[in-house]
């Protein structure tokens, strides 16, 4: 059956308005990273931009002020310029979180191996302790986290955030790759062990090519969590020396002194990684969120 | 003859056992330094008066820490504030997944756009949402002020994040836009789940748009609703982040949630005690949520491909 018109009409129309909220954010915070401050601050907001500029961008890469900064004093100035940790920290971030990924594709995918393929005491116990601890609130974690890190001696680390992170991320990877790993026929796997191969050998040769799309996923999602993390990071990191990203940008941006459109500027290179990572990973990401909340 | 150890073949099982526990204690030893000792600590410290000036000092209270906290003033506003948030974000996420999901199983090229912006809130962190939306409901450049002045429907802006109410509503908004990716993404995949000949045989009997939503749609995307409201009230219940960036807490601790309460507990009063006790109950309450969870994932084998 066609769609009448009408319907057609209305679906366009409900379509356009959800992309207008889901986007709108986006262009907004875009669009005044290129304006200079003055124009931001216009009743009303010009919706077209008059005037563009890459100062605010200058600002962060190389530290030059843009014009119209001195007039609101030598305080601002200071201010703004926490906001320049954003490079050092995007970098922490960067890290931090490839490591994660690569500690929860070694780690986890082993480990989800053999929960899935493999019987032994305490695989059930072990494994249902393992999935019960994402339940957990993070804002009851958050100081006992600091303590154990302060014990370890990696207070302000990357080791820290490492980790926290890899604490939090694995038993989803564990969960995930188990429940891939048990609808995978086990006859190839069978036939290699009869010809000699270990169980890590079978692993890398054959169950992990067939697994890549999961594996994937799996990976994005370590990658974005740790990338993403705001409480954890908070807490055990103090200095530019291991700060992240969320936690630099969200220090400048409640400052009411500091300049909105350098703050934009922050915003925005915060959110290349992950939008590319999403786009990139897009049907892998959706499969894998829904396993996620459905799957036991 | 001497035998090395490599020229005695261990059993098959046994290195078959041996590579199990080698592959799966390091995850098991990380998450539980990461979750017995914190919990431990918690539940010890919420027993102990501990506060930051008298480091040295932490007499067992008992249970003191928990019936001042639910004795004080913000207790009960503070588990206010979080259920009236959950209760509007909480059917707002899952009708507007709903609603959304239906957008981006159309064929157009609108919907195969929406379908790759949809995830983009979900991507980014969320105090880099908050701080966005924080933006926006700014009294003095924020764009939502500038869209109502522009439309004329005030005549000068107002300072939605400094008033309670509004405040709330502010964060609720930046909270759905961050749910919505999941909520609409669980939906489409309810959504494809359901055989078209049931349609098609609804239409051939004459049923309209409304009834074949009541009839149809609605009860078979019935386990998805389930685990989608639960879910998101796990994770409104636990909203921190946005809270942070965007109201502090405020105005007047009226945009202070319970996890909110408790960070300021900590950090704030540096009354760990107190701030544990909370914690822990917190902890308890959000038992009772995933119990339920697992319950009806348990029952529910439809995902099953």
């Amino acid at each position: 059956m066609r769609p009448s018109r009408a319907q057609q009409l209305l679906v366009t129309t409900l379509g356009v308005l959800v992309a207008a909220y889901i986007l709108a954010p986006f262009a907004w915070v875009a669009v005044s990273s290129i304006q200079p401050e003055k124009e931001l601050f216009s009743v009303p907001p010009h919706w077209v931009p008059r005037i563009l500029t890459g100062d605010n961008y200058r600002f962060i890469f190389t530290g030059k002020f843009p014009a119209g900064y001195t007039e609101t004093g030598l305080l601002r100035g200071r201010i703004s310029e926490k906001a320049r940790d954003a490079l050092p920290a995007l970098k922490n971030s960067t890290i931090v979180a490839l490591t994660v990924a690569a500690a929860n594709l070694v780690l986890g995918v082993v480990a989800a191996y053999s929960f899935s393929r493999l019987r032994f005491r305490g695989a059930g116990a072990l494994y249902t302790f393992v999935l019960a601890s994402r339940l957990l609130p993070p804002m009851a974690l958050a100081i006992p986290y600091y303590l154990i890190v302060a014990r370890l001696g990696l207070l302000d680390r990357y080791g820290a955030l490492i980790l926290i992170h890899s604490a939090v991320t694995l038993p989803f990877t564990v969960w995930f790759l188990a429940v891939y790993f048990r609808r995978v026929p086990p006859d190839m796997e069978e036939a290699a062990l009869v010809d000699g191969c270990t169980r890590l050998q079978v692993l890398v040769r054959i169950v992990a090519p067939v697994a890549a799309p999961a594996l994937a996923a799996a990976a994005a999602f370590a990658f974005m969590f740790s990338y993403n993390d705001f409480p954890f990071a908070l807490f055990v990191t103090s200095t530019i020396r291991s700060q992240t990203i969320p936690v630099i940008v969200s220090a400048t941006a409640v400052n009411p002194d500091v300049s909105f459109g350098v703050v934009a500027v922050t915003v925005v290179l915060t959110m290349l990684p992950p939008v590319a990572f999403a786009l990139l990973f897009r049907h892998y990401i959706t499969r894998g969120l829904i396993t996620v909340v459905t799957t036991r | 003859m001497r035998l090395s150890p490599r020229s005695i073949p261990m059993s098959w099982k046994a290195r078959e056992t041996r590579y199990a526990y080698a592959t799966v204690l390091p995850v098991v030893v990380l998450v539980a330094l990461f979750t017995i000792y914190p919990v431990g600590y918690a539940v010890s410290t919420s027993l102990r008066e501990v506060v930051l000036y008298r480091p040295a000092s932490t007499p067992f209270v008992g249970l003191k820490n928990y019936l001042d906290i639910v004795r004080g003033d913000f207790f009960a506003s503070a588990w206010g504030h979080t259920l009236t948030f959950t209760l509007f974000a909480v059917p707002l996420a899952t009708m507007l997944g709903f609603g959304t999901a239906h957008l981006l199983r159309v064929r157009s090229r609108l919907a195969g756009f929406l379908n790759a912006a949809v995830l983009l809130p979900w991507a980014i962190p969320t105090v880099i949402s908050g701080i966005i939306w924080a933006w926006i409901f700014n009294s003095t450049y924020g764009a939502f002020n500038g869209a109502l002045y522009s439309l004329g429907l005030i005549s000068s802006y107002i300072p939605w994040l400094s008033r309670p109410t509004s405040a709330l509503f502010c964060v609720l908004f930046a909270h759905i836009w961050k749910e919505l990716p999941l909520t609409s993404i669980l939906y489409v995949a309810a959504l494809q789940a359901i055989p078209d000949e049931l349609y098609d045989a609804a239409r051939a009997d004459g049923a309209g748009v409304l009834a074949t939503l009541g009839r149809i749609t609605i009860p078979l995307v019935l386990p998805t609703t389930l685990i989608v409201v639960i879910y998101e009230s796990m994770v409104a219940i636990v909203t921190f982040d946005l809270l942070y960036v965007m109201t502090g807490g405020g105005p007047a601790g009226g945009t202070s949630l319970i996890s909110y309460f408790i960070y300021n507990r900590m950090f704030t009063s540096y009354n760990f005690g107190q701030g544990a006790a909370l914690a822990v109950i917190l902890a308890l309450s959000l038992i009772v949520f995933i119990l339920v969870y697992l319950r009806v994932l348990r029952s529910e084998e439809v995902y099953r491909e």
